[in-house]
């Protein structure tokens, strides 16, 4: 509970509009309470009245209390549901600021699907019962005391039976809930089974069909969408026995009203407008005890919902700045490895081990290896997304001694997935400078990545939308303007991640070309599963499965030897004469 | 720029005849549950409308009679109220159970229905043709048969049913007020329509708010996924800002829209009751009026304002019921569209039987084959060649060849688009489809494993396989030390698709299940995934026997299997390039040559590489 009021204080942050949301409730409540009496007034006001000029009077007044209890009803909502919206949104920037500062380690452990949902209904539980749910519950704090109070006045007996029908209600909400709770987990599960089967019986719809298994998988499907039916059932059965003992209770006031009320009349001790005023305050106070219960429900869901919010906003990176960082932000761009290595959380067996590689300012060093040998995992250590066993140095400086976004800035980095955004093309590649490019800058990196041509098919040019919703670019294109992306940052250091993999042979001569250009002045570091892409680099790691160094040298060095090189080497070529054919 | 999709704009029907008479053939089945729930709503509208009438019985009676009785004794007048009161007891239990009766009554209906929709329909996906499922991403299949039938029950019950006893309240309440006093009823008719205007001017506002509210939520987890799929970018070119800067606009897009809904529900809610206080007054200024002149009793008085109680809540959720239709439709058309889609692989009206028996190991034949996934774009062309019984064909090339849907064609998942594919010299279309796959043992490369036990993963549900034939399959194909590592045996249940087992002991069980069968026919696409060396033995000889003795096309990546297989068939770009056995196609120094050295001579680089 202390967690709920810790969000609790964020929402009081809107200090403002919450306060005037809250005074209307209980305005719009009593102008509500006013109508019911004033209709009680022109009732009583019959007795003995010769014309309906008694009544010009209260009709307006009920107008008037009428058109109040609008307005704030009005005010009340508007203001309050806003407030819980507002809520919702900082909470869900303060979240995201959270996550993209987290390590992609944490990333890597995580699965994005519990992330988005925490985000998304966990931070939707917490606005619901926050706002929604402040609103109704206080609507029925102030209702039902004062409903009951003003029934005290009127007539005692009335007002004490009135609370047992409540308690009854109270109660049988109790009992019922949690065959309510077990009954729609049960729902819960058979529909998600349910979707389980299908998705098992679509996906493996060749074995199915292969061994005439449809009517037995449709037999089997029937029986768990028969489990779902009688789980469906059961809550209903619930439901309604819940359902009725609302209305029991509901009805019970009314019987009460009519024994005692009727009694009263009898007695001449109560008259018909004290009768209209129990059965009309019955009608209003009976929803706002429902909503009551609603968000009673409710509760600890948005409790657990709290947890998984609280526990993403305190979760602190594993990369942190250096205490006393180095003050540099320009760099030569030597890189030196010493005894670099890593292991993923979880993992048996390092990624990567005792890798020492000295890069000179300037020069390029190709990576290659079996996949699994911890290429990409070298080249992420690099830009300290994780941070590496052993000693990575930039310019003599270990970079965990640098600052962040001074070590960041240095590199260009092409991703092997080559991600891009669902952004136009040019905010794509705009994405990767720290100012603005303007247009010449803009066409100049696309022409050396080789995209001139096909970016002026585009159906809006540069402003093309990229993805799902505009053209979807093919791998190799994809891995071009990943290496735009990268040039426009005008980096000391290119870190290339297997991006030429799906650029054709002809294409790739003439990126390679562009590269070794660029990279003339820079440090460039390539990972790559064709070897014909690393063959020019002034050295070669050679990674083994086991993500440790098999070798290091020259091209013309490593194919001599009757190593992984060698042999993969004299593969490739056979295979490219192959696909010539 | 606009970051939202174009659905913010698109609306579908809300009411389509057609549609709805092709649903009615499913609620015809559970006729009887339908009668049931719509007496027992109407049971319960009337005994909601007793309630009111015991009141005014009482007041206008014993309570009225009292007064006009003056001070007297006043046990007669009591004892008569009670006596009302108690009618007025069994009246509210009897609607409390019928309470609950509704409640279960629909569940119960709607699952009926929805529970014989759903299965006809995964009935029906299962039998359609494979074009079907290549087209369509598992996912949204799934959807057919989950959140659609869902929002079809969403229909039958609170749509449908719900919405019908509404109206009909709504009429007879009306109709009863007239009959009470038609003065009264006549004031509260001109003001209903005040109700019903809001409602529905509310709906439409409301749905298409809520329309741009998904489609900018939508836009915005989308956003959310993407940066958590690209967070390495995000950080290592430091866009933290940037992007928190443009999740701030989607925001900001989706608090606007927001608002509009939460400004719409906040003046619903307050219109629907001022219209009521405006009913109220003129039903109490009428009402006040005919009292006057003694047409109107406190009770009739009580009862009416009982009545606009009952009348007001259907008008109010109007609305909402108008936008479950609404949804309801949509759904409807997508299941109509699956359950319009005909297999066109199907068995002929009148199938050729062959007698099957040990005796013929099956041969097959594929003459002038050609076959299109996607028109213009064929797989295969003109290939022709002949699996002479008890031999076996391997098919060899590079992936995208064309090896994959000879073995579709042959288990009949497609028909080819022109050419003849027969066994036994007679056309595969002319059998039936059960009966031509039951004479194959498939195993394929990525095999696949059901929930339920390994027995029943072996079995199948196929009367042709007994005990004898599973425990010779255990034997012949190696898995039987499998099975007894498992602490249940052959009852152990498998973990999702098979996870407890690798990859290579899912394919030794997938080969047992095949031999079980006792099939003349072995369809073997083998795995490319790299085994341990222990299992690689174990798969290779269980190979081995299961291609003894009978006809077979394999789909080959292991080396062994080439080998040993009478007939090589190369396949390149869809054509068959290359024929003849192991020494023969190395001798000819083709394709295959090229082939085997590159795949097989550097075994370790091989698997990496290609």
């Amino acid at each position: 509970m202390r967690l709920l009021w810790q969000f609790f204080q964020r929402f009081l942050r809107f200090k403002r509009p919450l306060t005037l949301g809250i005074l209307c409730i209980p305005l719009a409540q009593l102008a509500d309470i006013g109508v019911t009496l004033t209709i009680g007034s022109a009732i009583d006001g019959l007795e003995g009245a010769t014309d309906r000029g008694f009544l010009v009077g209260l009709l307006a007044l009920l107008a008037i209390l009428a058109l109040v209890h609008s307005v704030f009803r009005y005010f009340q909502r508007w203001l309050i549901v806003v407030v819980s919206r507002r809520f919702e949104v900082e909470l869900k920037q303060d979240l995201f600021d959270k996550l993209t500062s987290l390590s992609f380690d944490f990333h890597n452990k995580s699965r994005s699907g519990d992330i988005v949902s925490r985000l998304t209904s966990d931070v939707e539980n917490l606005r619901m019962f926050l706002g929604p749910g402040l609103m109704y519950s206080l609507g029925a704090v102030v209702i039902v005391p004062i409903s009951i109070g003003l029934l005290f006045t009127m007539e005692p007996a009335l007002a004490l039976t009135m609370v047992l029908p409540m308690v009854l209600m109270g109660l049988a909400m109790k009992a019922f809930s949690p065959q309510l709770h077990r009954y729609s987990v049960a729902v819960q599960e058979s529909l998600a089974d349910i979707s389980h089967r299908a998705q098992e019986n679509f996906a493996g719809i060749r074995v199915v069909k292969g061994y005439n298994r449809e009517d037995q998988q449709a037999r089997l499907f029937g029986e768990t969408s028969e489990t779902n039916r009688v789980n469906q059932i059961r809550l209903a059965s619930v439901r309604g026995k819940t359902h009725a003992a609302i209305h029991l209770a509901n009805n019970l006031t009314f019987v009460a009203i009519l024994v005692i009320g009727g009694m009263g009349l009898v007695d001449r001790n109560l008259t018909n407008g004290d009768l209209l005023i129990f059965i009309d305050l019955t009608f209003k106070v009976f929803w706002p005890l429902i909503a009551l219960g609603w968000i009673a429900g409710m509760a600890p869901r948005a409790l657990a919902s709290a947890q998984r919010v609280d526990e993403l906003l305190r979760t602190e990176s594993d990369i942190q700045e250096p205490r006393v960082p180095d003050p540099r932000d320009t760099f030569e761009g030597a890189l030196e490895l010493e005894g670099v290595g890593y292991t993923y959380a979880g993992a048996e067996r390092p990624a990567l081990s005792g890798v020492d590689l000295t890069i000179p300012a300037g020069s390029t060093v190709g990576i290659v290896g079996p996949t699994g040998s911890g290429k990409s995992t070298l080249l992420n250590l690099i830009g300290r997304l994780f941070d590496a066993e052993g000693e990575i140095r930039l310019d003599g400086v270990p970079i965990r001694n640098l600052r962040l976004p001074a070590l960041r800035g240095a590199l260009g980095y092409v991703p092997q997935d080559s991600f891009l955004f669902s952004e136009t093309y040019a905010d794509n590649i705009r994405f990767g400078a720290d100012e603005d490019l303007d247009e010449p800058e803009l066409r100049r990196l696309i022409d050396r990545a080789c995209m001139t041509e096909e970016v002026a098919e585009f159906p809006q040019d540069i402003e093309t939308l990229i993805g799902e919703r505009g053209v979807s670019l093919s791998g190799g294109q994809r891995q071009r303007t990943c290496i735009a992306r990268a040039l426009a940052r005008d980096p000391r250091i290119l870190v290339l991640d297997d991006c030429l993999s799906a650029v054709d042979t002809e294409t790739e001569r003439r990126l390679i070309a562009h590269l070794r250009e660029e990279g003339e002045s820079r440090t460039v570091i390539l990972a790559a599963h064709r070897l014909n892409t690393v063959r020019d680099s002034d050295q070669i790691l050679v990674l083994d499965e086991n993500g440790a160094v098999e070798d290091l040298g020259t091209h013309d060095e490593l194919v001599q030897k009757d190593g992984w090189y060698g042999r993969t080497w004299a593969q490739q070529q056979r295979q490219e004469e192959l696909s010539e054919l | 720029m606009s970051p939202y999709s174009s659905d913010e704009v698109v609306a579908t029907r809300v009411w389509d005849h057609s549609l709805f008479l092709r649903l009615l053939a499913f609620v015809k089945p559970h006729k009887k549950l339908f009668i049931q729930s719509f007496l027992i709503l109407a049971a319960l509208l009337a005994l909601e409308l007793t309630g009111p009438w015991v009141w005014r019985r009482a007041l206008d009676g014993p309570i009225a009679a009292s007064k006009a009785a003056g001070v007297v004794d006043t046990a007669p007048f009591v004892q008569s109220l009670l006596g009302w009161v108690a009618v007025y007891l069994v009246v509210i239990f009897i609607e409390i159970g019928f309470r609950y009766l509704e409640v279960a009554q629909i569940a119960r209906t709607g699952q009926a229905v929805i529970h014989d929709l759903r299965r006809q329909l995964f009935l029906h996906m299962q039998r359609l043709d494979l074009t079907f499922f290549d087209k369509q991403p598992t996912g949204s299949l799934v959807t057919r048969v989950t959140s659609d039938v869902e929002y079809l029950n969403e229909m039958f019950t609170s749509g449908v049913v719900v919405l019908f006893f509404d109206m009909l309240k709504v009429v007879v309440i009306i109709g009863i007020l007239f009959l009470l006093q038609w003065k009264l009823a006549l004031t509260v008719t001109l003001t209903t329509p005040l109700l019903i205007g809001i409602s529905i001017a509310f709906r439409g506002g409301a749905r298409r708010a809520h329309r741009v509210v998904r489609s900018r939520l939508a836009a915005l987890n989308g956003y959310l996924q993407e940066i958590l799929s690209g967070i390495r970018v995000v950080q290592v070119f430091r866009r933290e800002q940037r992007t928190s800067e443009r999740f701030h606009e989607y925001l900001d897009g989706y608090f606007d829209a927001n608002r509009r809904t939460i400004f719409l529900f906040a003046l619903f809610y307050p219109s629907m009751s001022l219209a009521v206080y405006v009913i109220q007054g003129a039903a109490l200024w009428i009402a006040v009026g005919l009292s006057l002149t003694g047409e109107v009793t406190f009770g009739l008085f009580l009862q009416f304002w009982f009545y606009l109680a009952l009348l007001v809540r259907p008008i109010r959720e109007l609305g909402e019921r108008y936008n479950v239709l609404q949804s309801a439709f949509a759904s409807a058309e997508r299941i109509f569209q699956v359950l319009d889609t005909q297999p066109t692989v199907r068995s002929p009206e009148t199938p050729r039987v062959i007698a099957r028996g040990s005796g013929t190991p099956g041969h097959v034949r594929f003459e002038h084959v050609s076959f299109a996934y996607v028109e213009g774009k064929p797989v295969l062309e003109d290939v022709s060649f002949e699996i002479p019984p008890g031999t076996t064909v391997a098919l060899v090339g590079a992936t995208g060849a064309g090896k994959s849907t000879l073995v579709n064609l042959l288990l009949r998942f497609y028909d080819p688009t022109s050419g003849s594919i027969s066994i036994d010299g007679v056309d595969i279309r002319e059998l039936e489809t059960g009966e031509l796959r039951r004479r194959f043992g498939l195993v394929l490369q990525e095999d696949y494993l059901f929930a339920g036990t390994v027995r029943d993963n072996l079995v199948m549900d196929r009367p042709e396989v007994d005990a004898d034939s599973l425990e010779e399959a255990l034997e012949t194909s190696r898995a039987n030390v499998l099975i007894e590592r498992l602490q249940g045996g052959l009852e152990s249940e498998v973990a999702e698709r098979g996870a407890t087992f690798s990859t290579g002991e899912r394919q030794l069980l997938a080969m047992a299940r095949a031999l079980a069968g006792r099939p003349d026919i072995i369809v073997l696409d083998e795995a490319t995934a790299s085994v341990d060396s222990a299992t690689e033995a174990r798969i290779e000889q269980a190979t081995r026997s299961l291609l003894a003795g009978r006809s077979g096309l394999v789909v080959a990546h292991r080396l062994s299997t080439i080998r040993r297989a009478n007939q090589i068939l190369v396949m390149h770009k869809g054509r068959l390039r290359e024929r003849g056995t192991h020494s023969e196609l190395l001798a000819e120094g083709g394709l295959y040559a090229r082939l085997y050295a590159m795949q097989f001579e550097v075994q370790d680089g091989a698997a990496e590489a290609v």
